[in-house]
């Protein structure tokens, strides 16, 4: 039975704040925003296995890449001929990766209570509490913002009646935000970042 | 990462690999809104901005005034690095564009500069490197080369000496003869001076008759000064005594006249000095001499900022002037008037300024006897290599007899070449039209030239072959209209040969007797072939390409004494407006291009 994500996290909060993660669960005050993207084997989240993982700091206006995270993991067992034309990543460039169980100490450690954004964010989400829950007992404890529906919600009132297209190209294209590595984990987290800053601070972009 | 960080990009290229590393490791990305301040004079910077998207203008800022726009800065480019330096912005930086930038931290530049001196002389030199180059070829140089001048061989004048007793009348013939206007009378042991004023004043004032002995209306008391004293204080004396010339003096004897004239030329940029030294030089060593300054002249003229086409018109004049003066030396005065020397190529155009390879030819009267031409002419072709210009790689030189014909050979050549259209025999042809006569006998050049333009009106094929070469190299921009080369371009490939050989054919066609480019392309605008406003643009962007490549040349002559690759720009040692400026000049030479492509039927 698929418990929604709201209530796990208001009963993880309940049973970790004393824990020795407690800090995680406070409450967010800061302005900053974590962009995650991961680069997975499959789209399903119960067959999937993580390749890669990027993330990127925002502060205000700015996109912090200097402060980030790109994690490459050790080839997982799935990775198949046919997610490798996906994301071009061999099982060679994969060598030098980390195990998981370091993977999500720097991904908790990078994120802590921070929103985290994305494009189709809860995938990612999911994917990584399904690897977290097991060890930690609690999935990522921030709130998710979804790129697309912080798009939608701007645009809304330009397409009524319509249906938006929210497709990632589409998205980058129509906010003229340039595609900086498509299909990697970081070049994603950095692109869905600037489009984001730029929906927030830019001028609602004309379709 | 991000990867996207572009680092062949000047100066980013010249980092090391592991400070690469750094640099990636330390960049943020910063998101502007058209309009927004970017980074606000007197500011603390964050580092320095490079555009990955996005326009930023730079401004003086004055209270929201309606500020000036010094530059504006477009992707790839960086700004805001002089100011991270200094620790405060000294401009406005404003997003014309929604803009999205790379921000490389000031910590993470300082240390970059601290370890790579090269990355750090990049980052200074938009000022101090700049203005030390500029400082080292500008005008104070000159000034305080001129401070330092003493008084020697360059503007002392041989006197004319009379002896006591001539007339008036002789006098003043004698002068006429001689050129001169002043003269010394020597009366016994002493010399008195007659200029041009007294002998008039002698004459209608005071009503002298004209058999007067000059002695008697001489002044002796002269004004004197040595060999070795420093030309201003001769300068000073002048002022200070109302007077135009005095007298050299080394332990009693009389050395020779300092005129005000000559000093005065000597202190705008020596050109007349040189002009006259040339024109006074009667023996081969005495030429060489007066060559060799010419290279001190260009870099004098060109320091004090004169335009390149007008330093390119003074350099061809005195060329011409030692190529001709050399020509009186060398060949024997009784074939003289029946041979043209030419000049051909950039000399016969008037675009050289640094001395580069001689490109000249010999017209004679057909039928001339003179067994010792080659060995003459391969005497002047030497010596002219020993005075600094060098062998012509081509061959084309009088020392080679293919380029010493009769009228008749050397029409019958020319038309040769124009029904060949082979490329060696397109390269010559456009060397020899723009064949200018600088000694000798013009008539024998005139009657070849008018007999070729005449012959040409009847070949229209010809004029398609001969425009086709303009089109051969491409302009270096890219799709979008940026300039396509990041580092070094061939500006002759790219500029100026398209316009110089394009124009060529048009002034061909039209029988524009003119040479110079500039002057083809006015005399073009007079009859009608191009637009005014298309001359002017051409004649602009034609200027820029010599003056940017004489900026660099000068550069690299003081650098490495001989400059290896004369038409070669490095981009990078140009600002952001220069670079503009070029950018805008290659788009007048592809319209141009279009143009000729459109007008001898060359698409496709």
């Amino acid at each position: 039975m698929i418990i929604p994500r709201t209530i796990r996290q208001f009963k993880e909060r309940i049973d970790h704040k004393a824990g020795p993660h407690g800090e995680l669960f406070e409450p967010y005050d800061g302005d900053e925003v974590v962009s995650l993207d991961c680069e997975t084997t499959s789209l399903n989240v119960k067959e999937g296995e993580i390749l890669s993982i990027g993330a990127v700091k925002i502060r205000g206006q700015k996109v912090v890449t200097s402060e980030r995270l790109d994690i490459k993991l050790k080839p997982p067992k799935s990775l198949t001929e046919d997610s490798i034309k996906i994301h071009k990543i061999r099982a060679a460039d994969l060598m030098d990766g980390v195990e998981m169980d370091e993977a999500l100490e720097q991904v908790l450690a990078f994120v802590g209570n921070r929103p985290v954004l994305g494009y189709y964010v809860n995938y990612d989400i999911r994917m990584l509490d399904k690897f977290l829950r097991p060890r930690y007992g609690f999935g990522l404890p921030g709130k998710a913002i979804e790129l697309s529906h912080v798009y939608h919600d701007i645009i809304k009132w330009r397409s009524i009646g319509g249906n938006a297209d929210l497709r990632f190209d589409t998205i980058s294209r129509n906010l003229d935000i340039p595609m900086l590595e498509r299909h990697t984990a970081l070049g994603d987290a950095i692109t869905v970042a600037l489009m984001y800053v730029r929906l927030k601070y830019g001028e609602t972009p004309n379709i | 990462m991000p990867s996207s960080f572009n680092m062949t990009n000047m100066p980013f290229s010249l980092l090391t690999e592991a400070e690469q590393v750094l640099l990636r490791n330390s960049l943020d990305i910063g998101y502007y809104q058209r309009g927004e301040t970017v980074l606000a004079a007197g500011d603390v910077p964050e580092g320095v901005y490079v555009i990955l998207k996005g326009v930023v203008s730079e401004n003086d800022a004055d209270g929201g005034e309606v500020d000036h726009v010094f530059v504006h800065y477009t992707a790839e480019d960086y700004f805001g690095g002089w100011s991270a330096i200094k620790g405060r912005a000294i401009h406005n930086f404003l997003a014309e564009e929604e803009t999205i930038c790379h921000i490389l931290p000031t910590k993470t530049l300082l240390d970059l500069c601290a370890e790579n001196s090269r990355f750090a002389d990049y980052f200074q030199q938009s000022l101090s490197a700049k203005t030390e180059i500029r400082s080292k070829l500008g005008g104070d140089q000159d000034m305080a080369e001129f401070m330092l001048a003493q008084i020697k061989d360059g503007v002392i004048r041989e006197p004319l000496i009379v002896e006591q007793g001539s007339s008036i009348d002789a006098a003043t013939r004698l002068m006429r003869e001689k050129r001169a206007d002043c003269m010394l009378v020597k009366r016994g042991n002493r010399y008195g001076m007659v200029t041009g004023t007294d002998l008039l004043d002698a004459i209608v004032i005071d009503g002298f008759p004209l058999e007067t002995d000059v002695a008697e209306i001489a002044s002796y008391r002269l004004i004197t000064t040595a060999s070795g004293d420093y030309l201003f204080n001769a300068l000073i004396t002048m002022t200070q005594q109302h007077i135009e010339r005095v007298v050299v003096m080394d332990d009693q004897q009389l050395t020779g006249v300092v005129e005000l004239t000559d000093v005065l030329s000597y202190f705008s940029s020596h050109s007349h000095v040189i002009g006259l030294r040339i024109e006074r030089a009667d023996t081969i060593d005495a030429l060489r001499d007066a060559a060799a300054g010419l290279s001190d002249l260009v870099r004098a003229v060109v320091g004090q900022g004169v335009k390149a086409r007008f330093v390119m018109d003074l350099i061809a004049a005195m060329n011409g002037r030692i190529i001709a003066k050399l020509f009186d030396l060398i060949i024997p005065p009784d074939m003289q008037p029946h041979v043209c020397l030419v000049v051909m190529g950039s000399e016969g155009r008037g675009e050289q300024i640094m001395k580069t390879d001689q490109d000249n030819g010999l017209i004679f009267r057909d039928g001339l006897i003179w067994p010792d031409m080659h060995k003459t002419l391969r005497q002047f072709s030497d010596t002219l290599i020993s005075f600094g210009f060098p062998e012509c790689p081509g061959n084309i030189m009088v020392s080679n007899p293919d380029w010493v014909k009769s009228i008749g050979d050397w029409t019958q050549q020319l038309s040769d070449w124009s029904r060949d259209c082979d490329g060696t025999a397109q390269m010559n042809l456009a060397i020899a039209v723009d064949a200018h006569p600088v000694a000798g006998n013009q008539a024998l050049f005139k009657t070849s030239r008018n007999w070729f333009m005449r012959h040409l009106q009847s070949n229209k094929v010809f004029f398609a072959h001969f425009a086709k070469v303009a089109l051969e190299f491409d302009t270096p921009l890219s799709f979008f209209g940026n300039l396509k080369e990041k580092g070094q371009l061939d500006v002759k490939k790219g500029g100026i040969f398209p316009i110089v050989h394009g124009i060529r054919t048009l002034a061909l066609e039209y029988r524009v007797l003119e040479t110079n480019t500039f002057k083809r392309i006015e005399a073009l605008v007079e009859l009608g072939q191009i637009k005014e406003k298309h001359g002017r643009e051409l004649c602009e962007a034609l200027a820029l390409f010599i003056q940017v490549r004489l900026g660099q040349q000068v550069i690299r002559a003081e650098q490495d004494g001989i400059d290896q690759t004369p038409n070669t720009i490095d981009l990078a040692l140009l600002d952001k407006m220069e670079r503009d400026m070029l950018r805008d000049a290659l788009h007048i030479v592809k319209g141009f291009k279009k143009h000729l492509a459109l007008r001898y039927h060359l698409a496709g």
